[in-house]
């Protein structure tokens, strides 16, 4: 009887029976009782990674305490401040600082500037094309990566240039357009443009475009339109931007280091210079943290005053 | 509509952005097609002698491997961490949920130097630094607030009914999570690899300060070849990245379009 014999032979497709053992794992791994947990479950790899960096910051705070032992080159074993009372009393470091926060506060002011128009032509445009080409031009470079584009604005802007050579057409002498702080906030405002227009564009894509025609229908030009309807309703994409460009020019090295030539550090170029260069770890763990500690505290203050929406900007949402 | 002046202000402000923006990137794959020795603007010449000189520059050749493989460490690290966690944080309801967002923001919110400098410390004292895996590992942690929001706006889209759904036809828990969970979130988790990847092949600060002469990846040996001597095979490489950014913006238009970008939430 062949159909009896097919009878005994008969098994589920093997796609089944892996499913099914894969199952009866689970279940013995991870039993339905602790259904409620299985959310953690999921989430502790997550938690986990991020815990990294947690752990660094504990030990940056760790090192930032012990100085360095001049005779040994080795880390002291006492606990100190001395390496934050370093830092309070140079002026070298106050004046890093100091060019950090002005190079930050200026390159937000340049980019909302530039990032503000971009977006509104982007948003409101009723041709498909010219969307889709503002973006290809926003979303190339974002992929292109720093070092890459800092070295195109290095050959652009350098002394034989194609700035210097269009300048040179019009009778104007070359002149050194890199290695200094304008430089430096040029390349600041170039990196952060994306990041800018990606943060704005959903907060001006929330805007109906009736607030506008009703605002000049009833007698508004475009600048008022501009200060009491457009401004206003963008403000929390306008903060998150701006919170975004600060803290991340604040904390840049790699332009500060391409296009300041040395003479423009900013605080993580200080930073890695302790690390690599003199080699005190304790000082420049204390700069991290206070630089760590300032990020935080404008982050802070800027979502104190203007409420938590701004967070949920983060994060390109 | 617009009035005149509207117009001219902000067309002259965009051109300016387009401007600084594709400039740069235009004259460095200019420079590196240069017949020349050095970078000059227009190109002395049409040759592509720089890209025979970079395919044969053994430096350039290990660093370009190594920076795939730490992109595709970093790719294995976040795809299923971020997406596991993404799920988690859309389709369960969690005590602190609140608080738990803003702890998987870290990456972001920390500074980048303050990251690399921590990790490299703990690295450091765990005695794997030298190594390119750890890399890939850090890489993972800093772009992670990436591809858990991809994830999470995939499965917030995704029906819950759907698992019910699976779940009274008799299907197991990993069968649900394989054939209905896994695909709805599916679009999410592409981008987010996108990114992933993308992000990890052109990061620099972070792979400066984990690694050393023997494990540089291709940003870092652009970034201390620039630092000496500034030349077209340099503006070559370049290129590559150039190449790069275009599959990868070509990809993400192909798979999600670039409009969603500007969806408001």
């Amino acid at each position: 009887m062949p159909r009896d014999s097919e009878d005994r032979s008969f098994r589920y497709p093997l796609k089944w029976r892996i499913m099914d053992g894969l199952n009866a794992a689970l279940d013995l791994l991870w039993p339905r009782r602790l259904g409620r947990y299985t959310g953690w479950a999921l989430l502790t790899p997550a938690l986990l990674l991020v815990g990294i960096l947690v752990l660094g910051l504990f030990q940056i705070a760790e090192n930032s305490l012990h100085t360095l032992d001049t005779s040994t080159f080795l880390p002291g074993e006492e606990y100190t401040l001395a390496n934050y009372r370093i830092i309070a009393e140079s002026p070298t470091y106050w004046r890093i600082v100091w060019r950090s926060l002005l190079g930050a506060g200026l390159t937000v002011f340049f980019t909302l500037l530039l990032a503000l128009p971009y977006s509104y032509i982007m948003v409101r445009t009723n041709k498909a094309a010219l969307r889709k080409t503002l973006l290809i031009v926003l979303f190339l470079p974002f992929f292109i990566g720093q070092v890459v584009r800092a070295y195109g604005i290095l050959i652009v802007m350098g002394s034989s240039g194609a700035v210097n050579d269009a300048l040179g057409l019009v009778g104007i002498e070359p002149i050194r357009l890199l290695f200094n702080f304008p430089a430096v906030v040029f390349g600041l405002v170039q990196y952060m443009l994306p990041f800018a227009v990606l943060m704005l564009a959903p907060a001006l894509t929330a805007i109906p475009r009736e607030t506008e025609t009703a605002a000049s229908s009833l007698g508004a030009n475009w600048v008022k339109v501009f200060r009491h309807v457009i401004l206003p309703m963008a403000k929390p994409g306008l903060v998150g931007a701006a919170l975004v460009v600060g803290t991340l020019s604040l904390t840049d090295f790699a332009m500060p280091a391409m296009l300041g030539g040395g003479s423009q550090d900013f605080i993580a170029n200080a930073i890695y210079d302790q690390f690599f260069r003199t080699a005190d770890q304790g000082l420049g763990s204390a700069l991290a943290l206070l630089l760590v500690a300032l990020g935080s505290v404008i982050a802070g203050v800027v979502i104190a005053f203007f409420g938590a929406g701004t967070l949920g900007m983060r994060g390109r949402k | 509509m617009i009035s005149r002046s509207q117009r001219v202000i902000f067309w002259c402000l965009v051109w300016f952005c387009i401007v600084i923006l594709s400039v740069p990137t235009i004259i460095v794959v200019g420079a590196s097609l240069t017949g020349g020795n050095i970078i000059t603007f227009p190109p002395d010449g049409f040759s592509l002698k720089w890209y025979r000189q970079i395919a044969l520059a053994r430096d350039l050749q290990q660093a370009f491997s190594r920076s795939i493989i730490v992109s595709l460490i970093c790719l294995a690290v976040s795809l299923p961490v971020g997406t596991l966690a993404g799920i988690a944080l859309t389709r369960f309801r969690l005590r602190f949920a609140n608080a738990i967002q803003i702890y998987l923001l870290l990456p972001f919110t920390i500074p980048l130097i303050g990251s690399g400098i921590g990790m490299m410390l703990v690295f450091g004292s765990w005695h794997i630094l030298g190594n390119i895996w750890p890399v890939g590992v850090a890489l993972a942690v800093i772009n992670l607030p990436f591809i858990i929001w991809s994830v999470s706006s995939s499965a917030a889209a995704l029906d819950s009914d759907l698992e019910l759904a699976a779940a009274s036809c008799g299907a197991g828990r990993f069968e649900t999570f394989l054939h209905v969970t896994l695909p709805g979130v599916m679009p999410g988790v592409i981008t987010g690899g996108l990114l992933m990847f993308v992000l990890a092949m052109t990061e620099f600060l972070v792979s400066l300060l984990l690694t050393d002469a023997r494990t540089v990846t291709l940003p870092v040996q652009i970034y201390n070849n620039i630092r000496s001597i500034i030349t077209p095979d340099l503006a070559a490489v370049s290129s590559v990245f150039v190449l790069i950014a275009l599959l990868a913006v070509w990809l993400l238009d192909r798979l999600v379009g670039l409009e969603i970008f500007l969806k408001s939430k």
